[in-house]
């Protein structure tokens, strides 16, 4: 499993790494599902929608910020996830099933996708980011 | 205690400038010596911070409940000059007005026979976790004037007494509100969770005043001991959040635009007159009074079932107070014998205004405002009351709870859930929430001691104890 949780007191944070920035943004979103509703299946639910920020940070908030709303108010619980970064523009296709209390709770709600400590980095042939969330 | 860090007495500790770079005043914290080891660097560290902004009037400051946060610290305080300060939603969070409420009844704790069915009851009622949808059949229109108006709104909806509003801070609707800069995603989040619990901590309880320290103030806020009471726990939901994520977004390129230094993006801010300054604001305001309505219409709720089950009126229910812990105010205070417009910061913080205030209800007004303080679920809450320290010392502000020592995921792996509730059961707390990971997450192992960050408040006299009360039967998301 490509990411951990980081020991935190008050909130969760996550530590994620991939061989590449499009997987590591991808690993981020599952992170974050998998805090929130403990288990997902890919059922079919889709959507596509990009992102454009100012840099690669704030790209990695404005992204989970977005699937946050969309899981929000479409009711969708997001599994899997297809990552285009270009410069500081993103596309992606997620992917997932309808929210069911029965099977998704149990879970933390997040709030929102602090900056805190928020940064990406390369080391070698590894991109890693830690990310606090806000339960 | 940690290097760097001077104890002044033994509630209060002082971070001096220089303890990060570019500090304008010095941080003070409140803490026992007892509570010492609970302290996180990261916390201190975040503190100062704050010490950095522009505009920061005597010191950053945080109450014994201080942690690990984002941006602020949980726990902070600070305020900021009109004409040369900032206003930030790192001092305010995502929940804006996450908040808490306390009902009275006129039953005694004998009387309550049937807890198990109170409680379920409470839950069929009150929606309640994540994906739990409102019950209110709210118009466009309708939360448009709930984000302007707040808890007046409500009781002219329909949703509680006239007496309510005076007991709210603020009488539940802040003055600076403006929904226009409320964007159409947050008024989405919004609209189908206008009156619903949510989940994390946010819990309502059914309790029992066990311990009556200062009788006189208790008669004030129509207390006594044995006394049955309601408290009510939640913020502003997805609106809220919303909110907070949008203008974040706007002031991260505000604090380039204006070249404000900021050690921490998230402590990311506008000055307070500035468009980016001035829409954040007006925003958070109208999140609030969505946070102060989605607690009434709960009361609503509340009082309804109690009504049906237990043959009371609504008003022999009154509100005793609601109180905001996430928020940005616009106050008035004495500083350096001159009153001064601030914008206080109050994140994990209470305000508790000392007597004699106009902002403190007329009925109130002269033993301070209440200051309620949630516990968890095994753990008392409190009652107490503001005071003339607190004005002087830390802007009229105290602590707001307990605050954590273990993470959410250590307790749920350390403490099924389902051992923590039959533990609370054989202590007489009946507990039903939305699943027992909920449950573990929050078990009572997870927090300070409630007793010990009153014990310090106490002792610093920024607010004083008035009454204990004990959990019965709690319904969390």
């Amino acid at each position: 499993m490509p990411f951990i949780e980081v020991p935190h007191q008050a909130d969760v944070k996550v530590r994620v790494w991939a061989d590449d920035c499009n997987a590591l943004f991808a690993e981020a979103a599952r992170a974050m599902f998998l805090v929130m509703y403990v288990a997902a299946e890919d059922r079919g639910v889709e959507r596509s929608f990009t992102v454009s920020s100012d840099d690669l940070t704030s790209l990695m908030v404005d992204f989970l910020s977005e699937l946050l709303f969309i899981s929000e108010v479409d009711r969708v619980v997001f599994s899997s996830f297809e990552v285009t970064i270009d410069g500081t523009e993103l596309r992606v296709r997620a992917s997932g099933e309808p929210f069911d209390p029965a099977r998704h709770l149990g879970g933390m709600e997040i709030k929102g996708v602090s900056y805190s400590g928020l940064g990406i980095v390369r080391d070698g042939e590894q991109f890693s980011s830690e990310i606090l969330f806000d339960v | 205690m940690l290097e760097g860090i001077e104890r002044i007495n033994e509630v209060e500790c002082e971070v001096p400038v220089g303890y990060v770079p570019g500090m304008r005043v010095s941080a003070r914290f409140f803490l026992s010596e007892d509570l010492e080891e609970s302290l996180e660097e990261g916390a201190v560290h975040q503190l100062a911070n704050v010490a950095t902004l522009p505009g920061i009037v005597r010191h950053a400051l945080a109450m014994p409940d201080i942690h690990s946060g984002y941006g602020f610290p949980i726990g902070g305080v600070a305020a900021f000059r009109e004409e040369t300060g900032i206003i930030s939603p790192g001092g305010v969070g995502y929940d804006i007005n996450c908040g808490v409420r306390l009902l009275a009844t006129p039953l005694r704790v004998e009387d309550l026979t049937q807890m198990r069915a109170l409680v379920e009851e409470l839950f069929r009622t009150v929606p309640t976790g994540v994906g739990a949808e409102s019950r209110m059949r709210l118009s466009a229109q309708g939360l448009e004037e709930m984000l302007v108006e707040g808890v007046p709104w409500a009781v002219r909806e329909g949703y509680g007494i006239e007496a309510d509003a005076v007991h709210c801070e603020e009488n539940g609707q802040m003055q600076d509100a403006d929904a226009v800069p409320v964007s159409k995603r947050a008024r989405k989040r919004g609209m189908p969770q206008a009156g619903t619990l949510g989940s994390g901590n946010h819990f309502l309880e059914v309790q029992v005043i066990d311990k009556v320290f200062d009788p006189k103030v208790a008669a004030v806020y129509g207390l006594e001991e044995g006394q049955v009471c309601c408290m009510i726990h939640c913020g502003s939901r997805g609106l809220g959040h919303q909110v907070c994520t949008d203008h974040l977004r706007v002031l991260e390129s505000a604090t380039r635009k204006y070249e404000i230094a900021i050690p921490d993006r998230q402590l990311a801010c506008a000055p307070i007159h500035s468009p980016e300054g001035e829409a954040y604001f007006g925003a958070m305001a109208a999140a609030a009074n969505y946070a102060w309505v989605n607690r009434q219409v709960i009361t609503h709720e509340v009082r309804k079932v109690f009504s049906r089950l237990f043959g009371i009126e609504y008003e022999e229910m009154p509100l005793v107070y609601d109180v905001a812990h996430n928020v940005a105010k616009r106050e008035e205070h004495d500083i350096d014998g001159r009153r001064e417009t601030l914008y206080v910061h109050r994140k994990g913080a209470t305000r508790a205004f000392g007597p004699g205030r106009l902002e403190v209800p007329a009925d109130y007004r002269a033993v301070g405002q209440p200051v309620i303080i949630p516990g968890s679920m095994g753990s008392s809450s409190y009652v107490l009351h503001g005071t003339d320290t607190a004005m002087e010392r830390t802007f009229g502000s105290t602590c707001h709870g307990a605050g954590r020592v273990m993470s959410r995921t250590k307790a749920k792996k350390s403490m099924p859930g389902k051992e923590v509730r039959e533990a609370l059961m054989e202590r007489g707390i009946y507990v039903r929430a939305t699943s027992d990971a909920s449950i573990a997450e929050e078990a009572p192992a997870a927090y300070k001691e409630s007793d010990k960050v009153v014990d310090t408040v106490t002792r610093a006299r920024l607010s004083l104890p008035v009454v204990r009360l004990r959990p019965l039967g709690v319904i969390k998301g």
